[in-house]
């Protein structure tokens, strides 16, 4: 079963006076462990699709389905809760909490998630923080760290909760080159150790390399599942 | 620490600046609210005891026969005396929760001095009073020459015989000095004239001594006193001990108007009484009974004993209505401190509630990443919450602090105000500040629900705020 699948769906948005169609009826299934980059230009609709995956936006017509549940079913409470179990999330901007440091910014889902014993959250909050090589950072406030150092909180706090789908927008957008390259390989290897999902836009092209698949979208629709068409070859 | 309260703390230390803006505002509220609720109970409550204890007494016993309430400011038109003293003073003794009552009236004429063979008509209104129990109740006059009718602490005391004569003010004998050229001496003989329905009466008496008020020195400068034996002589009280039932309907009839006084001409019942079947009265000519209870006594049970026998022929008036505008006076305070402090709190609420919100717009896109994450709406809205709880808490903590300083301080010194102000609210002096728990309870309970209500507009717009802002956050 896919962890995500599109079915017929259509996303307008209305700016002032003027109709919008951001997505014109896309269709796509996304399976488990995969490594997957959505690229296209600027407006093309990447970040909605993205917001789709993220249970964040509704689409106006078609079906979302995360982990064969359909999310336009589930209300708010249960699709906060939703996006709490089952997706992480990367943003462009970083979107740490300034006034927490590296270990309490990764271990933040984890509180909110309330299960778990203190002692239980501090090791996987110690491993994920390992695993970005940011042990050595664990007190240090946001904005004392590199913008490649702050992705690397991010992605740490994504995967703590180990969850199905880690959904990444532009994460290398903020990032110098050999940064942003390094951000990528590192998800790629978490990709490979937890089986984890990812999901990412872009429109950088060295870091389209790096996705073991390629959607390409213009215009609100995908011209390119990239379905068969390794990235490293597209 | 639940990391809503962490983070509440954390975001308070990193916009400081901002946030000592707003808790020093909100301890200045919370200052003003409570010292000024202190204030304003301390002064109600001085002013109560000054009224009560130079003024009225806790309640004032009247003729049931009066159209008027008893005031201090009543000489213009004196209230009719209370016919049965004697008894009313029994049916008084008799009232366990009395500790002292005076009998006293007022009324105004005129005294004459001689100088050099001429002599000087120095107009005077007064208290007549018996000089031992109206010390009793409210502690004798305090003399500047002369003394108190002849009697010192201890004659009080032991109920001695009081001198009988007049005591004069000493702002009134400086008025007399400027208006006359004379002023009266301790112990110079004097006439006393008074005017009566028969004409004007006299009485010889001799000025005991002039004083000078210790409270309300605004309306005993004016007042001089009289004890009531000279008063008796003026006046020559006498009466009937109740008049024919047919005169008494007769005279009903003219409560209804102008037109029903005149037809009393006509009225046999009015013009027919036999003067020789009406019972002659003695009358003491008093028209109030100041009355002081014992500590901790109740007002009310001791005026429904009294009000209870219907044949003494009283009403009772309590302190608060006799003492005319000046118990308003402090009551109208404290409704402005009230009125006061609300709208300094509806100015730090409105200030609040503005600098949240611009704290809410701010963090826009943390907030959308919280509920990206997986952070409920009830997080956010608790976050908020403690943010604004945690800060105006510490700053009300700071006022009050603030507060009991200075109730600290005022209550051994008092808090001295411009003398026409202090005259108004306690009498004059200082107003001694008593504060009690309750403002400081009041002051934070209040923090707390203005803090509570100036959050809900910027918490509501903080939820409102969906994850999609997290992804807009460029």
């Amino acid at each position: 079963m896919p962890v995500v699948e599109l079915r017929s769906v259509k996303k307008e948005y209305t700016l002032g006076t003027t109709k919008v169609e951001a997505l014109r009826g896309v269709d796509l299934e996304i399976e488990r462990g995969e490594f997957l980059a959505i690229a296209g230009p600027s407006g093309s609709g990447k970040s909605t699709m993205l917001n789709m995956f993220g249970c964040i936006d509704a689409p106006t017509s078609g079906t979302v389905l995360i982990d064969g549940v359909d999310v336009a079913r589930l209300s708010d409470r249960e699709l906060t809760r939703y996006r709490r179990e089952k997706i992480g999330f990367i943003f462009q901007s970083f979107n740490l909490i300034p006034v927490l440091d590296v270990y309490e910014n990764v271990e933040f889902p984890l509180l909110l998630k309330k299960e778990l014993s203190k002692k239980d959250r501090e090791s996987l909050v110690m491993r994920f923080i390992a695993e970005v090589g940011l042990s050595d950072r664990l007190r240090n406030k946001p904005d004392e760290l590199s913008g490649g150092q702050r992705q690397r909180v991010a992605i740490a706090r994504a995967l703590v909760t180990k969850p199905l789908i880690v959904l990444a927008d532009e994460p290398t957008a903020n990032l110098d080159s050999d940064t942003g390259t390094k951000i990528v390989e590192l998800m790629r290897q978490i990709n490979e150790l937890e089986r984890t999902t990812f999901i990412f836009s872009t429109h950088d092209a060295r870091i389209m390399r790096e996705a073991k698949r390629l959607v390409r979208i213009e215009d609100g629709r995908i011209v390119d599942p990239g379905i068969g068409s390794p990235a490293k070859e597209a | 620490m639940p990391i809503a309260i962490k983070l509440a703390l954390r975001t308070i230390a990193r916009r400081k600046g901002r946030m000592a803006l707003i808790g020093s505002l909100v301890a200045f509220g919370t200052f003003l609210i409570v010292f000024g609720s202190i204030f304003a109970s301390s002064t109600a409550s001085a002013s109560r005891a000054a009224i009560i204890g130079k003024f009225t007494g806790d309640f004032i016993v009247y003729s049931a026969r009066s159209k008027e309430l008893p005031s201090p400011f009543a000489f213009q038109t004196p209230l009719p005396p209370i016919r049965d003293l004697e008894r009313v003073e029994t049916a008084l003794d008799a009232v366990p929760e009395i500790a002292a009552y005076a009998p006293y009236a007022q009324n105004y004429g005129v005294v004459q001095a001689r100088r050099d063979g001429r002599t000087f008509d120095l107009p005077i209104i007064y208290y007549a009073i018996d000089p031992v129990s109206y010390a009793k109740v409210f502690g004798a006059l305090k003399s500047v020459e002369g003394d108190y009718f002849g009697l010192s602490a201890d004659g009080i005391a032991a109920e001695g015989k009081a001198r009988g004569g007049v005591m004069v003010s000493a702002f009134q004998n400086a008025q007399y000095k400027k208006n006359y050229g004379v002023e009266l001496r301790a112990g110079e003989d004097v006439t006393v004239l008074g005017v009566t329905e028969g004409g004007v009466n006299s009485a010889r008496s001799t000025v005991s001594g002039v004083f000078v008020p210790e409270r309300y020195a605004s309306v005993f400068n004016y007042i001089n006193f009289m004890d009531a034996s000279t008063y008796a002589a003026v006046y020559n009280y006498s009466g009937v001990s109740s008049l024919p039932e047919s005169l008494d309907k007769s005279l009903a009839k003219a409560d209804s108007g102008e037109d029903a006084i005149f037809a009393l001409a006509s009225d046999p019942g009015a013009g027919t009484v036999d003067v020789s079947s009406l019972k002659a009265e003695r009358l003491s000519g008093a028209t109030m009974i100041a009355v002081r209870l014992k500590p901790g006594a109740s007002a009310k049970d001791a005026i429904a004993r009294i009000e209870s026998d219907p044949s003494l022929g009283v009403r009772v008036a309590a302190w608060s209505e006799a003492s005319g505008f000046y118990a308003q006076v402090s009551a109208g305070l404290q409704a402005f401190v009230l009125v006061a402090t609300a709208l300094v709190f509806l100015v730090v609420a409105m200030i609040f509630m503005n600098t949240l919100i611009i704290n809410v717009t701010e963090r826009t896109t943390e907030i959308g990443t919280m509920r990206a994450i997986g952070a409920e709406r009830s997080f956010v809205r608790d976050v908020f919450l403690a943010e604004s709880l945690a800060l105006n808490m510490a700053a009300a903590a700071v006022g009050l602090v603030a507060s009991g300083v200075a109730a600290l301080a005022f209550s051994r010194s008092g808090v001295t105000l411009p003398d026409v102000v202090s005259q108004f609210l306690v009498g004059g002096g200082s107003i001694p500040i008593r504060a009690t728990p309750w403002p400081f309870v009041a002051g934070a309970l209040v923090v707390a629900l203005v803090s509570v209500l100036a959050t809900l507009y910027p918490v509501r717009v903080a939820t409102g705020i969906t994850p999609l802002k997290a992804m807009s956050g460029r």
